[in-house]
């Protein structure tokens, strides 16, 4: 067996000798801030379906397990397997010892790339940890639970089945949407059978619009004194139940970002929720496990799109939920993100946005305590560096034509219609518009993985700094303790605080005899709070970022003492004499 | 049997006695199981387990009805919602009974959901040896979130198994005797400069050692505070988010499959029955709607006048019109049903004491129930050493659930209640139907649809809600003979005794059908031959 185990191991160490130091120097050679011999080759110019996901995450974990671990949280509605990376240095402890950030994506289904940028984090993470000291720091401190997609089943609809950029937007839940008592007898049909659903026009005698002589695929009105030839007749489609009106029975229609538990209301008052809150299997899941690792102290959920990052409140209703102390830190990671992604405006959901209840940053921040944060993943400025804004058609027609080569646009045919006669199809294709062009995709994902590592860096960081001891005369001395929070988060938010939403910070002495414990409120003019009950074991409500708190026991015996510090957001430190 | 039940009531102890004798006070658990299970095996019934509790318990639905169940009109009675108000479990119950047995004519237009016992697992303190009033399910929770589940509960320090009040001798107290009964005592009025002499607690010791006496009790989450109405977030009892538990996901699940419900009679403490609740405008217009909306008000109003002429209790000190995260307001402002509330018992006025627990106790001693009050009497406190410290009080239960024995009548009014609520129920109808003939070989069809009815087809709250369906009205005529008029009609309701107008123009000869209705309100079919 050992013998066995010896040689398996030189003959490895000899493949790696030969093999991989001489093709290096061959074919590759690194750029700065990439591994350019990754363990794990992946493409970041494409998409990927849920198996190809799930794939990827497979091989990372397979290449890394000393840095990560893939498990299974829960199953979608329709039974898929929602997959979570835990990215740590695991021989530097458990991750559930660390302060962790939390990254989702895909939450809206025709939202993709929010599940490619995160699973460019956990390789990113992984493929640069052997040469890079900060990720070394990084990862020795931390933990990532990286989730690309929490919206397996309509991932694939909107790959996989006709679609628009738009749709889905839920999960493949179907629900009756049109009150009929009958769900999902309209759905989207694909007639020309090209995977999009895009437009549908019609020549016309009254028609108000042309197309445009200088560019066929562009549908221009006309004048208001000038007769036009075609007439929008609407989405690509047919009236199946016969009701008059087109594709008005989907799946869906609800919405999983308003679905969350924090103020949740129900649909009459926020269009898209369900039940009750975490109605959605993929939600739950994300939920339970967020309440089962309290380490959770940052989160990132990506959406599309604008080029934004989001905090919360979602609803007006709940501005004073989020405090001045918070907001400061808020606002100090984003605007640091500003800089990190050109094109990317920081915002709040309610003012910038619209106002509405049940969202999952809303749930993270107000349930949980924890700074949260949703990019809008994928920003016009990201064409020609011009800020053209949403939807811009010109804009879209130009990057087709100079950037894409057409790719994009799926050009008017003719089709017999059932309902409408002779139509002509075409339009942009779904991948277009609110998803990157796979020449954009690198750059992006990596800018927004760093700021969600910038974000991860700032959880707290807990250290024991100082031990001063006074001699009380008597047998009795007074040990003084610091413990340091050297980033910008506190354990606690001030939402935490108010709640109590997490277990006080715990610092102990162990090694001493104590006859009493404070926490202390002002050093300099000795102010303490006595702690009656175990003393030894003092409760600090929180450590606030980048500040000390300091503990005073006084003992009567215990020269070899100990002290330990122990935040379910902040880590766990230690100090022995 | 029903004989032999009431004689069994007859030799049963008058009044309140505990130990609990077995045909003579509230039933078991198991009591309950087998009288659900025996209403199960009935030909218009169906028992159905929707979930198990933490508590290892059976959440139970009886769907009771004939024919063609899910499109009649229903209406669902549910008990057991608090824990503690064994009184509501038995009420729903004997509805269920009465309504199997006795009424089954009923089931001719209406179909009945019964949801016996929601807090199963609360419930059972009742017939624990050590009793309490409980509203918490079997599951563990940290109440007063110091990281810990459950570790201030109540103990029972003069070990007569009951959970009382201990009251101890501080001039820094905030109680005091009351002057209506001195076995009772009240807040001290600073605003009056009255000082208090007594602190005033659940019997229990400090367990967790942090000043705090029973503010972490050794049960879980409350149905009744847990629901998405103004859902009581990190509140003890409540817990972290709405409906978190098993039982309550499993009821609502199951409900909002069942799309024929238009009204609830929840068996609860809130009560909106005895006099309706108030609509008040700025509320209403709120994007959070928070009161009753304006026509729904007046149907609640209406509601309430029949139950008043059913019910021989006069209402007293009935001021609980809801309270955060309870299922009664959830059934209306999230549901979008009709929902009708009642505790079903409470102490009448007597004497006019304005101290509910000082009214109770002169009624009680005028029936001569001696039984529902402990005196106090002092106890050695770890807790107040040197102090002196006293165990007494009303005892659990009595004061929100009758003796048994008074059970037979609240049932036989209640379920009266019911029967007429279901009376009201939205009815459709064809009237002013008119085929003509207009020449050519075309027919014009036209008529109203009538809502025979004192109730709208949709409350104000119901018609914005998507979990309540539109009226959908089918012609069914092929493509080609439907000259005008729509195939498929949506209207989103009907007033009381309102009608729509419908008119459509067929081609040619032959057998034409209509079918008009939804779920909550029944369907209408009708067959033209033109």
């Amino acid at each position: 067996m050992k013998t066995k185990n010896i040689i398996l191991a030189l003959a490895l160490s000899a493949a790696s000798l030969v093999s991989t130091p001489s093709t290096a120097q061959q074919k590759f050679f690194q750029a700065v801030g990439s591994p350019h011999m990754p363990k794990v080759e992946v493409a970041w110019n494409r998409y990927y379906t849920y198996e190809g996901l799930v794939d990827v995450m497979e091989k990372i974990a397979k290449a890394h397990p000393e840095l990560a671990k893939i498990e299974t949280i829960g199953q979608s509605y329709e039974g898929r397997d929602i997959m979570t990376l835990t990215i740590t240095d695991f021989s530097t402890g458990k991750d559930t010892d660390k302060p962790a950030m939390w990254i989702d994506g895909n939450i809206h289904s025709n939202e993709v790339q929010g599940a490619e940028f995160a699973l460019y984090s956990a390789w990113y993470l992984t493929e640069m940890h052997a040469d890079t000291e900060f990720i070394q720091d990084l990862l020795r401190d931390k933990t990532f639970y990286i989730t690309p997609t929490i919206n397996p089943d309509a991932r694939n609809d909107f790959f996989l089945q006709p679609n628009n950029a738009n749709t889905p937007r839920s999960g493949m839940m179907v629900l009756d949407n049109d009150g009929d008592g009958e769900a999902g007898e309209d759905e989207m049909d694909d007639l020309n059978g090209d995977g999009h659903i895009t437009m549908m026009i019609r020549k016309s005698p009254t028609g108000r619009y042309i197309k445009d002589p200088l560019d066929p695929r562009r549908l221009m009105p006309v004048g208001p004194d000038q007769v036009g030839d075609y007439e929008m007749v609407g989405q690509e489609g047919t009236d199946l139940d016969g009701d008059g009106r087109i594709n008005d029975d989907d799946v869906g229609y609800y919405d999983p970002n308003r679905d969350w538990g924090w103020n949740w209301q129900p649909d009459y008052v926020q269009r898209g929720a369900l039940r009750y809150p975490f109605t959605l299997p993929e939600n739950r899941a994300v939920m339970e496990f967020v309440m089962k690792h309290p380490n959770i102290a940052g989160a990132q959920s990506y959406h599309n799109y604008g080029g934004m990052i989001l905090r919360g409140p979602g609803a007006e209703e709940d501005v004073e939920t989020y405090n001045r102390e918070d907001i400061r830190i808020y606002d100090a990671i984003a605007k640091k993100g500003e800089e990190m992604m050109p094109g990317y405006r920081y915002l709040t959901v309610y003012k910038d946005l619209y106002s509405v209840f049940g969202g999952e940053l809303d749930w993270f921040y107000g349930n949980r305590g924890i700074f949260t944060y949703s990019n809008e993943l994928m920003v016009s400025y990201l064409y020609f560096h011009q800020n053209a804004g949403r939807g811009n058609q010109d804009e879209q027609l130009k990057v087709d034509q100079l950037l894409t080569f057409g790719d994009a646009f799926v050009d008017w045919e003719s089709y017999d219609h059932p309902q409408f006669g002779e139509v002509e199809i075409g339009g942009f294709k779904k991948t277009f518009g609110r998803a990157h062009p796979g020449f954009l995709m690198e750059q992006d994902a990596h800018r927004n993985s760093a700021f969600t590592i910038y974000h991860a860096y700032h959880t707290p960081k807990l250290s024991v700094m100082d031990v001063n001891e006074e001699d009380l005369g008597g047998g009795l001395k007074a040990i003084t303790a610091t413990i340091f929070n050297e980033r910008m988060m506190p354990t606690h938010s001030s939402q935490d605080l108010k709640y109590n939403i997490e277990r006080p910070d715990y610092v102990s002495i162990e090694g001493a005899k104590v006859v009493a414990g404070f926490v202390v409120e002002d050093e300099d003019f000795k102010r303490y709070q006595e702690q009656k009950l175990r003393p030894e074991r003092i409760a600090v409500a929180n450590i606030p970022g980048m500040s000390a708190v300091k503990v005073r026991w006084i003992v009567s015996s215990g020269s070899n003492y100990s002290i330990t510090v122990d935040s379910a957001k902040g880590g766990k430190a230690s100090w022995s004499k | 049997m029903k004989k032999i039940v009431l004689s069994c009531l007859l030799v049963g102890s008058l009044g309140w006695s505990f130990p609990s004798l077995a045909q003579g006070d509230y039933p078991t658990i198991s009591q309950l199981n087998e009288r659900l299970k025996t209403l199960g095996n009935q030909s218009t019934a169906e028992l159905k387990s929707l979930t198990k509790t933490a508590g290892g318990k059976d959440i139970w639905v009886l769907k009771v009805g004939t024919g063609n169940l899910d499109e009649k009109p229903a209406i669902a009675v549910v008990g057991g919602v608090e824990g503690f108000h064994v009184l509501s479990v038995e009420l729903a119950t004997q509805f269920a009974e009465k309504l199997i047995n006795e009424h089954a004519e009923k089931l001719e237009n209406t179909t009945f959901y019964i949801f016996p016992n929601m807090s199963p697992d609360a419930y059972e303190q009742y017939h624990a040896a050590l009793k309490y009033e409980r509203r918490g399910n079997a599951t563990s929770v940290d109440h007063d979130r110091d990281g810990t589940a459950g570790d201030n509960g109540y103990t029972d320090l003069n070990g007569d198994g009951f959970i009382t009040w201990m009251r101890v001798e501080d001039p820094m107290g905030d109680y005091k005797l009351s002057e209506e009964d001195d076995r009772v005592l009240v807040k001290a009025d600073r605003s009056k400069g009255e000082a208090g002499n007594y602190l005033v607690f659940k019997e229990s010791k400090d367990d967790d050692q942090d000043g705090k006496f029973a503010e972490d009790l050794e049960e879980g989450i409350a149905f009744n505070k847990s629901m998405t109405f103004k859902f009581p977030v990190f509140e003890p009892l409540a817990g972290d988010i709405p409906v978190s538990q098993v039982e309550s996901r499993a009821m609502l699940d199951y409900l909002f499959e069942q799309w024929n419900i238009f009204a609830f009679v929840t068996f609860s403490p809130a009560n909106n029955l005895s006099s309706p609740l108030k609509y008040n405008a700025q509320n209403a217009r709120k994007r959070v709607i928070t009161s009753i909306l304006q026509k729904d008000e007046a149907i609640n109003a209406m509601v309430s006048g029949m139950y008043n002429e059913t019910i021989s209790q006069k209402a007293y000190q009935q001021t609980n019109q809801g309270t955060d995260g309870d299922f009664f307001q959830w059934a209306y402002f999230h549901f979008g049903r009709l929902s009708f509330g009642t505790p079903g018992y409470w102490t009448p006025d007597f004497k006019g004491m304005d101290n509910p627990e000082a009214n109770y106790l002169a009624w009680a001693d005028s029936l001569g129930w001696n039984e529902v009050f402990v005196p106090w009497t002092e106890i050695t406190h770890p807790n107040f050493p040197g102090k002196k410290v006293e165990v007494g009080g009303i005892k659990p239960f009595v004061m929100v659930n009758p003796p048994f024995e008074k059970v037979g009548e609240i049932s036989e009014e209640h379920t009266e209640f019911i029967l007429k609520l279901a009376e009201m129920q939205p009815k459709l109808e064809i009237q002013n139907l008119k085929v003509e003939s207009i020449g050519n070989g075309l027919t014009r069809i036209s008529l109203d649809l009538f809502n025979n009815s004192p109730l709208p087809t949709h409350s104000e709250m119901g018609e914005r809600s998507r979990w309540l369906r539109k009226i959908r009205i089918d012609l069914n005529a092929p493509a080609d003979r439907l000259i005008s008029g729509e195939k498929i009609q949506l209207v989103d309701s009907i007033d009381a005794f309102g009608k729509t107008s419908l008119s459509w123009i067929i081609r040619g000869k032959g057998e034409i059908s209509l079918k008009a209705g939804a779920s909550h309100v029944g369907f209408i079919n009708k067959t033209f031959n033109l």
